[in-house]
């Protein structure tokens, strides 16, 4: 009888040990793996950049067929600027005269590993960004279409839990369906793990300051709290009835924090003290200096970023450089923002940085005011990118792969943040990528 | 002659017969009311220009312009969780002067009318029995909820969102 008592209670005690927790995310089990760190933030460095005016530093040289090289992306990537016909920087006695300072002592490509040539197979810019948030090449995917399979965002939130404030993804712009990226149409995933967009240069632009800044301050109990329970008596009411809207699944308290940090960025505005770059006469470094905002806020795992300027490379290649440049200042600035400004992520961030696709190897005869040939993306020159990854646990000065050698693929980038915050085989197990490597297993 | 008078007397008594026994049937007749349906067969999400155009209309009783529409909606896209854009939006509208909504002392004059109103201002719908009966109730256990609170929580409903 004591014997029977004592296997029964056993079976109990280890049932109960071995009964999988199953987590708000639906998901049974924690991630598997190690994080090599907590807070990744992902730039992709998008508009279309020519691995020549880049990697190859060969600035004017290769475009223009003028005698003149150098390296323009001088806080990315080490190489010296160059010195004849400067048009990247800023404004002094003529047009982009004077190039931006360096902002970092030591190039990324010092602190980190850099893959020089990487295959990208979709040439667009919405199917490129799509492919390096997805893992997957969305080659049925159509234009101002959802993502049809999941985002590295839903990845990271179904399958480790993570909060809605606790991803993120900052656009330099409304335009382009970028702000369709926040999350996929996968019946096993979708809005309610999405990541919270935001394009801040169109929150807090003119259209912002004419509609949103002048919002009302609502008591959170006295007021919000009766105005929420009326809203969700009549939603539940339609619930019965109607169909559901999707909801990325922010909790009162994270609508809360959003509008408080909105409200906050007006008066961070006013009072001129937004985290901007020391140069931020572009879009897309006002963007970077949002970006550095909301990771003050927010402290998110996963940030990405999307910068855009560069495109304008179609009608103006010295607005080009000066785009790439200037995202490049805006990379050092974020860089140098979150090992000095936020604690939290400091020493604990990794960074990578990579465009969605490259641009033509010919020009396409539209001519700027300095009589400098545009650059499309349609030929195989375009399917030339780069990837820089800089964080803890990553290979200092280590550069793979040349211009005669490619290695790795845009679709890895999606299982790399994956193996740094832990949940790769999770990921992997999903069946769901392209590929299985992350950049890591190609060193 | 006999004969004849009996023969009047039997078509007398066939007439009655016939005409006289006609029972009168019953109709049963209901008055025509007017009412819509209970979700009114609302299935189409509104596109993010419809809500603010018609959010605004419904608020303002005047058309937004084209320009400002534009410029709100690139406000409400520009924020991912569109709960909380529509919130900021909402309570923008709400700061102006010119919003036109009932003041609170007539909401709580009459709680039936207000509300029943309120339904078909938004909703373009009857109020049932069982909403009336808890907005009745809330509105008596709340006595702070403004006009202003109520017009809030159907403009953000997930029910607005729909024709």
């Amino acid at each position: 009888m004591k014997r029977r008592k004592f296997i029964k209670k056993s079976l109990i005690g280890g049932a109960a040990i071995t009964m999988p927790f199953v987590l708000p995310s639906g998901r049974l089990f924690a991630s598997s793996g190690n994080r090599m760190a907590d807070h990744v933030v992902f730039v992709a460095f998008a508009g279309g950049v020519r691995q020549q005016e880049s990697v190859l530093q060969r600035y004017l040289d290769d475009s223009q067929a003028y005698p003149s090289a150098g390296n323009i992306m001088y806080n990315i990537l080490d190489g010296a600027p160059p010195t004849d016909k400067i048009v990247y920087g800023t404004t002094n006695y003529v047009n982009g005269d004077t190039p931006i300072p360096k902002m970092l002592s030591q190039t990324l490509q010092q602190q980190g590993t850099f893959f020089k040539e990487v295959n990208a197979s979709v040439v667009g810019h919405y199917a490129g960004v799509n492919t390096l948030l997805t893992g997957n090449y969305m080659f049925t995917q159509g234009l101002r279409n959802k993502p049809l399979t999941p985002t590295i965002f839903e990845y990271l939130r179904r399958l480790t839990g993570e909060k809605a404030t606790k991803t993120w993804f900052i656009g330099n712009g409304i335009g382009n369906s970028i702000p369709l990226l926040d999350y996929s149409t996968h019946s096993d995933y979708g809005a309610q793990y999405g990541a919270n967009f935001l394009a801040p240069i169109v929150t807090f632009g003119n259209s912002g300051d004419k509609h949103l800044k002048n919002a009302k301050v609502y008591h959170p109990e006295e007021e919000l709290d009766p105005m929420y329970k009326m809203k969700y008596f009549l939603d539940n009411v339609w619930y019965s009835q109607g169909s559901a809207l999707p909801n990325i699944g922010n909790t009162e308290e994270e609508k809360l924090e959003i509008k408080q940090f909105v409200r906050d960025m007006f008066q961070k505005k006013d009072n001129g003290s937004i985290a901007f770059p020391p140069i931020s006469d572009s879009g897309d470094l006002q963007t970077i200096g949002y970006a550095c905002e909301v990771l003050k806020r927010f402290k998110p795992t996963l940030t990405v970023i999307y910068l855009s300027n560069v495109d304008g490379c179609h009608g103006n290649f010295s607005s080009y450089l000066r785009s790439l440049h200037r995202a490049d200042h805006g990379v050092g600035h974020l860089w140098d923002f979150i090992q000095n400004q936020v604690p939290e992520m400091s020493g604990n961030t990794t960074m990578i940085v990579a465009p969605e696709h490259g641009r033509n190897d010919d020009p396409n005869g539209i001519k700027d005011a300095n009589a400098f040939y545009g650059y499309d993306h349609s030929d195989s020159n375009s399917q030339r990118i780069f990837n820089m990854m800089v964080g803890p646990g990553i290979d200092s000065n280590l550069s793979i792969g040349n211009e005669n050698n490619k290695v790795g693929d845009i679709v890895n980038i999606a299982p790399t943040i994956a193996e740094i915050l832990g949940f790769k085989n999770d990921i992997v197990n999903t069946g769901l990528l392209a590929s299985n490597q992350s950049f890591f297993d190609l060193i | 002659m006999n004969m004849h008078i009996f023969r009047k007397f039997i078509f007398l008594i066939s007439f009655l017969l016939i005409f006289a026994c006609n029972k009168e049937e019953p109709v049963y007749e209901l008055n025509q009311i007017n009412s819509s349906s209970y979700n009114a067969n609302k299935n189409k999400l509104k596109s993010t220009m419809q809500y603010i155009s018609i959010l605004y209309a419904n608020l303002f009783q005047t058309a937004l312009s084209s320009n400002e529409l534009v410029e709100i909606t690139n406000c409400i896209e520009s924020i991912g969780d569109k709960e909380v854009a529509h919130e900021i939006v909402l309570s923008s509208f709400m700061n102006s002067q010119q919003v036109l909504i009932p003041s609170d002392s007539l909401m709580r004059s009459d709680l039936n009318h207000f509300i029943e109103e309120t339904y078909k201002r938004f909703y373009v719908r009857d109020i049932t029995e069982a909403e009336r009966k808890f907005f009745i109730d809330f509105f008596e256990s709340n006595p702070n909820v403004s006009s202003e609170m109520v017009y809030m929580a159907f403009a953000l409903s997930n029910e607005y969102q729909f024709y």
